[in-house]
């Protein structure tokens, strides 16, 4: 039946519904540039969503724990290969996106007869010596949005996932507005769990809702925080070592963002 | 380049997290390249010197002091005099090395990111056990290249084991059989000089090496590859007018230090010369 083009195009209309309405809960991600390098923040229940993938290259995924998984697997072997035969200078998100997860990502959604991921990731990789940060969010079909520097896109210093389209954009909207670059630790947090709570309102909402209010942000932001754990990890340009990735326990930083916030 | 993991067959290798395995499915295995353009050189190999160095190891009181010389040697030529065989493999280990440097070298860049590929992948730190065992491993890959007589390699593994809040100390044999050190450990062709004062000065001494404070410790080090330099020539020793020093690394609970040259020029000017 799909031999035919018209079957193939709906074929993959179907597919592309199906695959959203099943990433459509997934708990908004956002990474930001903050002072000391790139916090990456989500909250969550359960399973972790944010890991290291290199040195200075770091991952949030939603969807299907089992295909972001294999697409974490796949992203460190190829980066850890490439560290390995070549050196750690040579490794780049730019490459590990566009020449090898983009294409795979791709097939397997375009096989209409083959399992598609269901994954929806952002990588964030810290600059070299005073080099931009990169943000980037890979999707289940392959497409790559960045935060932008080039073709007349000015660049943004964030970049953002969430279960749906509008939730996407309204994080980004937020963000545009309120966040600074060169802000500490404490700063870059309370910007990143309004970030989240305005993505998860906006899940829950019509697609075409105008921003929440402030107070609404408060509330919900409040009543999240009290039922989940908030699941951070920085990218931190001081290192002294290559690696650049580090865990920080909802132990550690949930006192610093109350104290922000109150 | 699809990444092996995407193919359609489903379920992850069972090899997950073992660097070594991925890079043998990706055709970048060192021992294979190896083997493969060496095959049946033994006959020929023979003029290779495969132990030419002195490395020694000992736990002293804020954990273990590792040091080697800067000399490589090919034969009787001196190929080399700013080598480092003492390498750090993670923050808290290393591994020094005596044998063919090309496969040692090679063999520590394995290691070093064997443990990361871990970490990252299973989202856990390698076991101290098991980090011993991957140089092991390593080791035995690289038999053929042992019986053919080009790439011996007798490496010294130091770590820390935050369990325990000790440091701990191994030797291999070419063949990649691991033994733990007591409190000492030396390995290539000046080793006998080294391992005879370190077993003097740890059951003669005026303190046995585990106590020995940090500055003594490195004295110690010092005068032992001085001495070993003295009777060996594959033992590079302080070479005073282009100021090369040995190499002298510390593991301790927060992690390794390399003494820097000055450093060790003075303690070398001072209670050495």
């Amino acid at each position: 039946m799909i031999e035919e083009p018209y079957r193939w195009v709906e074929a993959i209309a179907n597919r592309r519904e199906y695959i959203e309405h099943q990433l459509a809960s997934g708990s908004p991600i956002t990474a930001l540039t903050y002072r000391d390098g790139i916090l990456l923040f989500t909250l969550g229940r359960e399973r972790q969503k944010l890991f290291e993938i290199y040195d200075r290259i770091g991952l949030g995924g939603i969807g299907h724990p089992g295909d972001i998984e294999r697409l974490r697997m796949a992203a460190i072997e190829v980066a850890s290969t490439e560290g390995f035969t070549r050196s750690a200078h040579d490794v780049s998100l730019r490459r590990l996106a566009n020449y090898s997860l983009s294409p795979a990502l791709k097939a397997a959604f375009e096989q209409v007869y083959g399992p598609p991921y269901l994954a929806r990731m952002l990588f964030a990789e810290l600059g070299r010596n005073g080099a931009p940060n990169l943000f980037l969010r890979l999707d289940y079909d392959g497409s790559i949005h960045t935060n932008g520097g080039a073709f007349g896109r000015a660049h943004e210093e964030f970049g953002v996932i969430a279960g749906t389209a509008p939730a996407t954009a309204q994080m980004e909207l937020f963000l545009r507005e309120k966040h600074a670059a060169r802000r500490p630790l404490e700063d870059a947090l309370a910007v990143a769990v309004d970030a989240w709570t305005i993505g998860h309102l906006a899940l829950a909402g019509e697609p075409n809702d105008a921003p929440p209010p402030a107070e609404k942000i408060a509330t919900h932001r409040d009543e999240q925080l009290a039922l989940t754990s908030i699941e951070a990890a920085v990218l931190e340009t001081a290192s002294p070592i290559p690696m650049t990735w580090r865990m920080l326990p909802d132990r550690e930083i949930r006192p610093l963002l109350e104290k922000r916030l109150s | 380049m699809v990444p092996s993991t995407l193919r359609a067959d489903g379920l992850t290798a069972p090899d997950s997290g073992d660097f070594a395995a991925l890079l043998r499915r990706r055709g970048h295995s060192p021992d294979r390249q190896a083997g493969a353009a060496f095959a049946g050189t033994s006959a020929h190999a023979s003029f290779i010197e495969t132990h030419a160095t002195t490395i020694l190891a000992f736990k002293y009181a804020d954990g273990v002091l590792v040091a080697g010389d800067r000399r490589a040697t090919a034969g009787n030529v001196l190929v080399y005099d700013r080598a480092d065989k003492v390498l750090e493999i993670d923050q808290h280990s290393l591994m020094a090395i005596a044998g063919v440097p090309a496969t040692a070298w090679e063999m520590a860049r394995v290691l070093e990111h064997s443990f990361q590929f871990y970490r990252r992948s299973q989202l856990a730190e390698m076991s101290l056990e098991g980090k011993v065992r991957a140089l092991s491993k390593l080791l035995r890959d690289n038999l053929g290249a042992v019986l053919q007589g080009i790439g011996v390699v007798v490496p010294i593994f130091a770590t820390y084991d935050h369990a325990g809040a000790t440091a701990r100390l191994y030797f291999y044999d070419a063949m990649g059989a691991q033994f733990e050190a007591a409190d000492s450990a030396a390995t290539g062709s000046g080793s006998p000089a080294v391992r005879s004062i370190l077993h003097y000065e740890n059951t003669w001494g005026k303190k046995p090496l585990a106590k020995l404070k940090e500055p003594d410790a490195v004295v110690l080090a010092l005068r032992a590859l001085d001495t070993a330099a003295e009777s060996d020539t594959a033992t590079g020793g302080v070479d005073r007018r282009g100021r090369i020093y040995p190499i002298v690394k510390l593991i301790t609970k927060t992690g390794v230090t390399t003494l820097a040259e000055k450093q060790l020029a003075r303690m070398f000017k001072t209670q050495v010369a």
